[in-house]
């Protein structure tokens, strides 16, 4: 991308260069005569519009014009044109007299200094809103990529990571399990890389194919049952059509978590994780059930009310409005998480 | 060493059963499934030291310790309670991060066997002597106090505030349910509001009405009402 400055100085430069060269050819192509003094003077006048107005930029600068809403922007900037318009009448009076270009009798005439203010305004005003077209839309064009890092930086702080507790409790249940039931042992090992490896390269991938995202669920919900042995009961009802919507990784698996954590083990009895999956109107909806009771906002399951939180800001910021995410009680022992992703199109 | 091991996970169990094999002189009494079950072991069995986990359904560890009058010695074993365990005060705290490390054991219960070596005449009576510790939780800081740290103990409304170090967190209990349960050797009964600890008293004076003022070790000011003064004579003097 051009330089800042230097596009500046391109078109303040080119632009009163073009002025000035319009002026002349004007001037040639509607008199006979081509008068070198005019010429001279049409040079004259054009370097003053460049020096003026290159001032007032300056001056704008310093006094942080740019930020300006425009009730106190308009009354400032159109008092500058006129003060600027005038000092331009005055500044050609030195050059314009002694050329002859202009009756000396006319220089204090109200009427003409008002008639070339005027036309010199004009050409302020054409300068004033290029330079705020420009920087307004320069602006603009920064504020959206601010907002497009700060939604990725959002996305990426939302993003689900494993939990840390998950790991090393199913670790002490593998470390167990080397000696009870080393066939078990070995298969948690695999669930648990398989999870691993899952969080790794996704970590990159801003979407996952549900597919596999199911696959990460059933290694994780594997490995919780050898932790909670006849504790933790599964089911799955999968919708086949469900397995190539793409949705954000890991989300599934945090809600199955919370699921657990929030209801499975706080059970003496235990109970049941549900996961059920249906493409209905072409939206995929997935409806996750744990035995447990759901408190809205109560003051100590923060840690979980956060969960919460960042799942819904994450389906927002991905799929707008198009996305529905709810958490309720059904009946007095079961809590259904729902949520329903719209399909998104990329190859 | 009389131990009782209290995890809602089987495997969990089992893994430290196994690991605590290496330790003969770790005894283990029994173990517990969830925070109901260990506090009846533990009323039962009276063990020297619980291997707790925070995290169980029903009442968490915390909760299970709070609810008990004479703490045993213990030691946390939780797979990754950050939380949790910043709310301990450093010197208090043992515990073991799970998967259990061989050597990590080992050097936790060679610390326990040197705190309960320190430790004599624990457990003779019911009542809670000097060499017993208490837990005490106060909002989220948690505390294992032995009982000879107590400067004293001042009853407000419903709750009792424990004095000690620079420390005054509330329980909540009655002053006379807690009379009942301390050793009469080593507490006092001073008046309606306070009983101090014996071993902290400095200096007395008499007061109004007959009554005494007792200075404590630190500073602290306790008055003894005329009731209890004659009583209190008696059981400082030979």
């Amino acid at each position: 991308m051009l330089n800042k400055s230097r596009l500046y100085w391109i078109l303040q430069i080119g632009g009163w260069t073009l002025y000035a060269v319009v002026q002349i050819v004007v001037a040639i192509s509607s008199s006979e005569v081509i008068s070198t003094k005019r010429i001279i003077f049409l040079a004259y006048e054009s370097f003053f519009c460049f020096l003026l107005t290159h001032g007032f930029r300056t001056y704008m600068n310093s006094n942080r014009w740019l930020s300006l809403g425009m009730p106190r922007l308009l009354p400032r900037l159109v008092s500058a044109i006129i003060v600027m318009a005038v000092a331009m009448y005055f500044l050609r009076i030195p050059l314009s007299v002694p050329l002859g270009l202009f009756n000396n009798s006319l220089v204090f005439d109200l009427n003409n200094i008002l008639g070339l203010s005027l036309v010199y305004s004009f050409f302020f005003f054409t300068w004033s809103i290029v330079y705020f077209t420009y920087n307004y839309f320069e602006r603009y064009n920064k504020s959206l990529k601010l907002e497009a890092s700060v939604k990725e930086i959002e996305l990426s702080n939302l993003k689900s990571q494993l939990n840390p507790h998950f790991i090393f409790n199913a670790l002490n249940s593998i470390r167990a399990l080397v000696d009870e039931n080393p066939d078990k042992a070995k298969m948690a090992i695999n669930q648990l890389s398989n999870i691993l490896r899952n969080t790794l390269v996704t970590e990159k991938k801003g979407l996952t194919k549900f597919g596999d995202e199911l696959k990460v669920v059933r290694d994780y919900l594997g490995l919780e049952s050898i932790r909670f042995e006849e504790r933790l009961k599964t089911d799955f009802d999968i919708d086949p059509a469900s397995k190539n919507f793409l949705v954000p990784p890991l989300m599934v698996q945090t809600l199955v978590e919370n699921g657990v954590k929030h209801g499975i083990s706080k059970l003496t009895e235990g109970g049941v994780i549900q996961v059920k999956t249906k493409v209905e109107h072409g939206k995929l909806s997935i409806r996750i059930r744990n035995s447990g009771q759901y408190h809205a906002t109560n003051g100590h399951k923060r840690r979980g009310g956060l969960g919460l939180v960042n799942t819904s800001q994450r389906l927002k910021l991905l799929y707008g409005e198009d996305a529905y995410f709810a958490i309720s009680n059904e009946k007095d022992n079961f809590v259904l998480t729902e949520i329903i992703i719209p399909p998104i199109h990329t190859t | 060493m009389r131990a009782l091991i209290i995890d809602d996970e089987r495997l969990a169990r089992k893994e430290l059963t196994k690991l605590l094999e290496e330790h003969p002189s770790i005894e283990i009494v029994g173990e517990a499934m969830n925070a109901d079950e260990a506090e009846q072991m533990i009323n039962d069995l009276n063990p020297d030291l619980l291997f707790l986990d925070i995290q169980m359904p029903g009442r968490t560890g915390f909760q299970l310790l709070e609810s008990l009058e004479s703490v045993p010695l213990v030691v946390f074993t939780t797979a990754y309670d950050e939380f949790a365990l910043k709310a301990f005060e450093v010197n208090a705290l043992d515990y073991l991060l799970k998967p259990i490390q061989a050597e990590r054991l080992s050097e936790a219960i060679h610390k326990i066997m040197e705190k309960e070596r320190a430790k004599i005449g624990r457990g003779a009576g019911k009542k809670l002597g000097l060499e017993d510790q208490v837990f005490v939780k106060d909002g989220e800081r948690c505390w294992f106090v032995s009982l000879a740290n107590i400067r004293y103990f001042e009853s407000d409304g419903n709750y009792i505030k424990v004095y000690f170090d620079a420390n005054r967190p509330m329980i909540h209990k009655s002053l006379n349910a807690l009379d009942d349960r301390l050793d009469e050797r080593a507490f006092f009964r001073a008046s309606r509001k306070h009983i101090i600890n014996l071993s902290w008293v400095e200096g007395i004076e008499p007061w109004f009405n007959g009554g005494l003022m007792v200075k404590l070790r630190g500073g602290d000011k306790v008055e003894v009402s005329r009731r209890q003064a004659a009583k209190f004579k008696d059981m400082m003097s030979l």
